[in-house]
């Protein structure tokens, strides 16, 4: 990789200025807006508000975050909580189910498996817009109206189709004769998914479960549908609560984005090194 | 237990369930648990949203509640509005997604090169991906806010605009606005998508191709491209589903106004269910959303020849 094009003049623009002016750009665009968020949150009322427009703020505070973080019309403490909770056990159940689902799609033949993959394909297209009605009737009927099983199961009907659909490509992208050797050493068909597939995907699987994750805590229409009490609304319903609740606060509101925020950004630094690592690479030297 | 050890005494014939049916009963357990999360949370609703098709639902009148046959499929064809959600889907989807990929492309040839603090990078360009999208529909109708929002602001600064624009409020400007906040957003998710794609490209190929005397260019287009495609095939063909599908950005932001200028089909769906409570309609609009996108993802999976090398 450090040989590669080292007479390449071409290469060495792409390497140098190119990379790092788009580098720049990217992060001023990606970054930005947070930015400006997270400057209207220690903002004072006063500045907040203030024409010309104060960029940086004179007199920072955190009271935005006390008053967001312990408010009783809008606790997001609880908030918090709850999304922690639920986006917490749809990840983990989601893998598991997943990892199961998506090895016997790469592997196995079955009868109509091109079928079954449009199935899972087609269940990714059912807008969630519409399972809100018959989901509803469903969960009242099983007592399950504000509880979390009701957000986790739901959070299902979009987090399975996806990551299956994802991860099928991964272990199709990992040579059989891994796990074939490995089953004649002994292992079984299981035993052989565990010890061999799940390190040798551990990147996409990785992948997989930030989208499980971060998708459910910012799940927003059936958190909203299912929940009707304050205290299980999660960070999203609570942020829309709070919009509608008074005349929009930027400033406490800017806190709620910031604590929404904060949780996944660190399960997401966390887990990218999983992400980086090739999911080959290892596997074709070893 | 003698008639079983008998048999097996005798002859140890065929049992009762062969190896091999055997087998194949495991590997369907495999399935198992997806098949019954997807039961439940998704086939089943379905099932029912085409009942509901059929009928006068509206939540407030239950007095009204009967069976009229096609009848919401009758109004839904005779709808202008609906026919004007179908036209702004199609400018959602497409200007979000081919300019969600373009971008995203980049961001990862960028973060997949090699340089000092990439993960810092990496972790800061994926930002917008990662936060809720009712954050991002509130970052950005802050960022649009006339009066103390800060793009109209740079934008006086830098001479560009003299009266303020209400971006939100504007029929002509509010689709390009949540397109913009939607191509924010969606940027990241093609970005990390291709980025594994690329780390899963074994060094050797791209050593081979130099050694052959293989330009950079040369080499995008001969191992990049070709190795990538089984991922953009996924990755593309999940993003244009999920935009036509996505509604909480438009629905916070603009609600699929002004006088409907923002308004896609799913946002209509959703809108008929919330504020017109009107079920019957709603499940009518989202078979239709159906219908769609199974006849779109056939076509494009068709085109692509991606049945083989995605689903084969």
């Amino acid at each position: 990789m450090k040989t590669r094009g080292l007479g390449d003049p071409l290469e060495r623009f792409l390497g140098g200025p190119v990379l790092w002016t788009g580098l720049v750009l990217a992060t001023l665009f990606a970054l930005g807006p947070f930015f400006w968020v997270f400057l209207a949150s220690v903002k004072t009322r006063v500045e907040l508000y203030a024409t010309p427009i104060t960029y940086i703020p004179v007199h920072p505070t955190f009271q935005n975050y006390v008053d967001a973080w312990t408010s009783r019309l809008t606790p997001f403490s609880r908030f918090f909580a709850n999304s922690l909770w639920v986006s917490s056990v749809t990840m983990v159940a989601t893998i598991v189910i997943s990892t199961l689902a998506g090895y016997a799609l790469a592997r196995f033949r079955f009868v109509g498996k091109n079928t079954l993959m449009l199935v899972f394909l087609a269940t990714q297209m059912f807008p969630a817009v519409l399972l809100i009605a018959p989901l509803l009737s469903q969960w009242h009927a099983l007592g399950l109206i504000d509880t979390y099983q009701a957000l986790i199961y739901s959070n299902f009907s979009f987090t399975v189709p996806f990551t299956v659909w994802m991860l099928v490509g991964y272990f199709e992208s990992i040579p059989r004769e891994l796990e074939e050797s490995a089953m004649i050493d002994g292992s079984g068909r299981f035993g052989a998914l565990l010890r061999i597939i799940v390190p040798l995907a551990a990147p996409g699987i990785a992948a997989t479960a930030i989208f499980a994750f971060v998708s459910s805590w910012s799940e927003l229409l059936f958190a909203v549908t299912f929940t009707s009490q304050t205290e299980m609304r999660t960070l999203s319903a609570g942020l829309l609560y709070m919009v509608g609740q008074y005349e929009i606060q930027w400033g406490q509101l800017g806190a709620g984005v910031m604590i929404s925020t904060i949780p996944v950004a660190i399960l997401f630094t966390f887990l990218q090194k999983h992400l980086i690592r090739g999911l080959t690479a290892g596997a074709l030297k070893g | 237990m003698a008639n079983q050890q008998a048999t097996i005494a005798v002859a140890a014939p065929r049992p009762l369930i062969s190896r091999h049916t055997r087998e194949i009963l495991a590997n369907y357990a495999y399935l198992l648990p997806a098949a019954i999360c997807l039961g439940g949370t998704v086939l089943f609703p379905i099932l029912k949203a085409m009942h509901m098709s059929l009928y006068h639902h509206v939540l407030i009148r239950p007095q009204d509640y009967r069976f009229i046959g096609l009848g919401n499929y009758v109004r839904m064809v005779q709808d202008p509005t609906f026919w004007l959600t179908l036209k702004n889907s199609f400018i959602w989807v497409f200007w979000s997604v081919s300019l969600q990929f373009f971008f995203g492309f980049l961001m990862a040839l960028l973060l997949n090169g090699q340089f000092k603090g990439r993960a810092i990078f990496r972790t800061i360009n994926l930002l917008p991906w990662i936060i809720p999208g009712v954050v991002v529909a509130l970052i950005w109708e802050y960022i649009y806010q006339p009066n103390y929002g800060p793009l109209n602001d740079l934008l006086r600064r830098v001479g560009w605009m003299r009266e303020p624009v209400a971006w939100l409020s504007d029929p002509g400007l509010a689709m390009p606005a949540v397109v913009l906040t939607n191509i924010w957003r969606g940027i990241p998710f093609f970005a990390i998508m291709i980025l594994a794609g690329l780390q899963a490209i074994p060094d050797e190929i791209y050593e081979a191709a130099t050694v052959d005397g293989a330009g950079v260019i040369q080499r995008f287009w001969s191992v990049t491209l070709p190795m990538l495609r089984p991922i953009i095939v996924v990755a593309t063909a999940t993003r244009i589903i999920w935009t036509f599908n996505y509604a909480d950005l438009i629905f916070v932001m603009t609600s699929g106004g002004p006088a409907n200028a923002t308004q896609i089909t799913s946002t209509y769906t959703l809108l008929q269910a919330y504020s017109d409570l009107d079920f019957g309609y709603a499940a009518t609009l989202s078979v239709i959303l159906l219908v769609i996108m199974l006849v779109f993802t056939a076509l494009y999976l068709k085109l692509t020849k991606g049945v083989e090398s995605v689903a084969g």
